[in-house]
This record gives structure tokens, sequence and C-alpha cells, in this order.
């Protein structure tokens, strides 16, 4: 007599998923998004589109921007500067955001608060992420006028949410032994933050804090251009909608590139000297 | 005197098991006392309600004239500072070193301020060299915690509990995870903690031979209730077979 608890598939094979609702919920949303797709191709609107010259042309224009690069409307200096504008837009709403997030988290964090103000602080800052950065400044806009003030808020309240959610759940996965044993020994509440959780999950919460950051820096260039916050999205907006000036987007884009090659760089070489053991 | 005395202790997490049934006994200071018993009999509940890291339903803790379960708040963080604790998966921080972990015993001693910006004074430096000194292991004082062996690992969470100047120490499992010898070193350590500082402990074992060679008294513990409580040498076959509910043959003997 076979076990009970071996599921079969139908042809007799011995089944190893639980065959739980997450799976079937995975394969109807990719379905879905197949037939979403499929259907959103074919109610496009093509009239009037010569796909032949649409892709020459747009060669033709990829060729311009990116092969002959160069500055006409402002010089070096001034697109170094406007540049480190965009850095300091990113810095700013990425460092105050996570000294607020890293408050904020140890509330939210299920192991380390309260279980109605953990829910209460999930909760709040879902809602808050479920809205785009974008939206966020504009509507930080309205009280602010636009510019970089609305854009560092709206940016800063997005870097909270987001780093809530990746910091608690840092904290979470803190070995619950530490904890047991710290209170055995008498500490409080901020002894066992500062010598149990903060020393675990350090790198995680630095990690998290240079994603962030070069998030912030896109939505910085983004953000010059959508809610005149200044620095080189700006001057990315004002060369491509303004002048028509295909050689400086050109320029401009690799000037993005090469700050997100150089972050990108520095975090490496940040983690890799100071916290070797993120590397095991 | 006894140190620790223990009336009539209840305790169940759900309300309809009770997993602690009306627990009775006396430790006196500098006494070494092992506690064994089958898988689930409660050991581990019943060592965590001795410093409230769990909270019990029934009965009555003396601690030190202290009555444990009426303490508020800061009179227990008080409290915990003079009872350490031992764990079988040692429980320190893996990322800190060696000396940092010992000397996060002394927070119980600490206000927050002093705590966060890890103020320890030199006594308190010292004092932590000298257990690692006495306990074998200060040449790994500046090593992080996750590269040292499991044995290691556990004299570390000994000097942690030590330098909190303890009068009691709950060993939960101490040797559970570590080989014969490494065990041995353990245990040796464990005994001269109470024979030489005359602090007590109170041990988790699973090997009823080491609770025999190292205990001044054991207590069996079956399904939450006392059915034994004697010298190593009043321990007979029949007793452990009641304790464990089985032939000793059946037993693998450490
Ligand atoms: N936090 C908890 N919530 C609910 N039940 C628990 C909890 N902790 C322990 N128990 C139950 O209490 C009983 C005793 O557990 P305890 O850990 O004290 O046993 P033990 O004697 O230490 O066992 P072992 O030798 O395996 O460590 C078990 O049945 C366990 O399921
Ligand atoms: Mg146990």
């Amino acid at each position: 007599m076979e076990a009970t608890y071996i599921r079969r598939k139908n042809d007799g094979r011995i089944n190893i998923r639980s065959g739980n609702k997450v799976d079937q919920v995975v394969r109807w949303t990719l379905i879905l998004l197949t037939i979403l797709t499929i259907v959103a191709f074919i109610f496009f609107n093509y009239a009037g589109l010569d796909l032949g010259s649409a892709i020459t042309e747009t060669a033709n224009n990829l060729k311009v921007m990116f092969l002959e690069p160069a500055l006409s409307h402002f010089n070096w200096g001034e697109a170094t500067y406007q540049v480190g504008v965009t850095l300091g837009l990113a810095f700013l709403a990425t460092i105050i955001g996570a000294i607020i997030a890293f408050f904020l988290s140890l509330m939210a964090a299920t192991n380390l608060s309260n279980v109605w103000v953990s829910r209460i602080v999930r909760v709040f800052v879902a809602i808050i992420r479920a809205v785009p950065t974008v939206l966020w400044v504009l509507i930080f806009a309205i009280a602010a006028g636009l510019g970089s003030e609305a854009a560092i808020l709206g940016m800063l309240f997005h870097s909270i949410a987001y780093l809530v959610k990746a910091f608690s759940e840092a904290f979470e996965e803190v070995d619950k032994g530490i904890f047991e044993a710290l209170q055995a020994t008498g500490a409080n509440w901020w002894h066992i933050v500062k010598s149990g959780v903060l020393p675990s999950t350090f790198t995680y919460l630095l990690s998290w804090v240079f994603l962030r950051f070069e998030i912030n820096f896109g939505v910085a260039v983004a953000m010059g251009a959508a809610a005149g916050a200044g620095g080189i999205g700006f001057d990315l907006f004002m060369a491509s909608s303004f002048y028509f000036d295909l050689r400086e987007v050109g320029f401009i884009t690799y000037a993005i590139l090469i700050i997100a090659f150089i972050l990108e760089g520095f975090s490496t070489r940040l983690k890799s000297r100071y916290f070797p053991a993120t590397s095991d | 005197m006894s140190l620790l005395k223990v009336e009539g202790l209840g305790k169940s997490y759900t309300s309809d098991i009770k997993i602690l049934k009306n627990i009775n006994f006396e430790i006196k200071a500098g006494e070494f006392v092992s506690i064994i018993g089958p898988s689930g009999a409660g050991k581990s509940t019943m060592l965590r309600c001795m410093n409230r890291m769990v909270e019990f339903n029934e009965g009555k803790i003396i601690f030190n004239n202290n009555d444990v379960g009426s303490l508020n708040k800061k009179e227990l963080r008080k409290l915990r500072t003079s009872i350490g604790m031992v764990f079988q998966h040692y429980n320190l921080v893996p990322r800190l070193t060696v000396i940092e972990n010992v000397l996060h015993g002394r927070f119980g001693y600490k206000t927050t301020m002093q705590g966060i910006l890890g103020r320890y004074t030199e006594e308190e430096k010292e004092r932590a060299f000298y257990l690692l000194e006495k306990l074998g292991i200060h040449e790994h004082a500046y090593k992080r915690c996750d590269q040292l062996s499991g044995g290691q690992q556990q004299r570390v969470g000994i000097c942690r509990a030590l330098i909190q100047e303890p009068k009691l120490v709950l060993c939960d499992e101490p040797i559970a995870s570590l080989d014969p010898s490494s065990s041995k070193i353990i245990m040796d350590h464990l005994k001269s903690i109470s024979t030489e500082m005359g602090i007590t402990c109170l041990v988790n074992l699973h090997q009823v031979e080491v609770a025999q060679n190292y205990s001044d008294r054991i207590i069996g513990l079956n399904k939450g209730e006392i059915v034994f409580s004697g010298t190593s040498s009043e321990l007979s076959e029949e007793q452990i077979n009641k304790i464990y509910g089985t032939e000793t043959k059946d037993l693998i003997m450490a």
C-alpha cells in the first residue's frame, strides 16, 4: 500500500512542489501578462508608421548622439558643476532618508518592536512606497513650488519608505539567540540595538544605502528635467526638448554614465576594504 | 541559607498543555546542579523561568532573597546582572571581536548612553582579559567570534557570563554541540567556577554520565515534573529509566 503522504503527478512521477496557492498565482500572473502584452501590441495605432525609415532615422539619431557628443550651450566647468548639483540632491535625499529610515525601521522590525507599532509603520511605509517618487515630488511641489526643495522632499519621502522596508527586513534576520543572550545579561533595548543588531546588519544597511543612492542619482536627473530641480537633468531636458541638440544630449548621457560607473566602483571598493566579510 | 528556592512553579504556553507542573527545589550557594530529562520535558523552559526570560504562571521563585516573579522591569534587569547564562549555540555576536563579546556581559550595569557609546572602564577591560586568560583563549581576544571553533566560542560565552559577576550561572545544554574533548574542557571550567569562585551552576544536560561525573546534585525531569532529585550515587539505573521512560540499555551512553 502506497503511503498517502507522497504526492504524484498524473503520470505517476513523484511531485516535489507543494502545489500551493503561491505556485498557482505565479503561473496565472505570467499567463495574464503574456496575454496583455500581445493584446497591447494589436491595439497600438500603427497609422503613419513607416517601420523602415523609423529604424534608420532612430539609428541615425543614436549615431549623432553617441558618436559625436559635444557641448554647445554650456562649457565643461558648468557641466561639472551641474553634475555636482545632481549628485548633491541625490546625496542629501539618501543620507537624511537613511538616518530617518534607521529609526523607523527599528519600530517596523517585528523582533524589536511592539506588534501594533510595527504594523502601523509597515502599512504607512507601504502606502508611501506605492506612489512613485515623481508623484511625491509633484505633490510636494504644491506646497514648496517646483524646484530642488520639492525634489529633495519627494525623493526623501520615497527613500525613507524604501529603506525602512529593506532595513527592517535585515533586522529581522538577526539571530534570536543574540537577543536572548544580551537580554539575559540585563542589557536594555538600546544596548541590544547598538551591540547586537547594528554590528550584525551594518554591511547590509550600507549596501542598501548605496543602492538607494544610485537610484536617487537617476531620479535626481529625471527630477531636474521634470520638476525644475536643476542639475544635469535640467540641462538634459533643455538640450533634448528645447534646443534639439542631439550632440549635447549624447554628451550629458555620457557624463551621467561615467558618474554611475564611478559610484559603482566606489561602493564596491568601500565594501571590500572595510567589510571583507560581506564578500564571502 | 539557599540561594535559589523554587516553590510550586508552573508554566503553560497555551491553555491546554502545562509544560511545568508543581516544581519544587532549593539550591545552595556554590552547588553544581544538573537537570536531566528527555527532549521536550521542559528543561530549557524551567531554566529560563529562573531569570524570567520566560514568564511563569504559577508558584514562586526566590533568588538571593528577591521574589523573582514580582520584580518590575528595572529590578528585573538588575536581577539578570547577577544571573549569567550560557547557551548551546553560544549566542555570540559573530561579527564582533571576542573581547567585545565578553564586555557585553557588563550591559546590565550600564546606562543607555554608556552602552551606546561603548564606554567600558579599564578595570572592566582588565577583568575581561583576566577571564579570557583563565579560560585559555586570551590569544584570540582580537579575533572575530565567527573565526573561533565551537569549543572556543563556548568559552567566550562563559567569560561573558562570568564578567557579570553572577551568583548563579544557568547553562542550557552547554556541550550539546561540542565534541567529547571540547565538552570535557567546558565541563571542567564550569565545575571550577562553582568550586573555586563559589558561583552556583544550574546546567541542563543530555548526557547522564556527564551529569553524574560533575554534579553535586541531579534533578530528573519528565513531562514537566520532577521525578528524581538526589546525588549522583543515588541515581540508579531504575531512576534513569523513570526519568527517560525507557530501559537504560536502550539509551546511548555518552
Ligand atoms: N515559545 C514556546 N511556545 C510554545 N510552546 C513552547 C515554547 N517553547 C517551548 N515550548 C514547548 O514546551 C515544551 C518543553 O520545551 P523545552 O524546550 O523546555 O524542552 P527541553 O526539555 O529543553 O527539550 P530539549 O532537551 O529538546 O531541549 C515542548 O513541548 C515545547 O514544544
Ligand atoms: Mg532545551
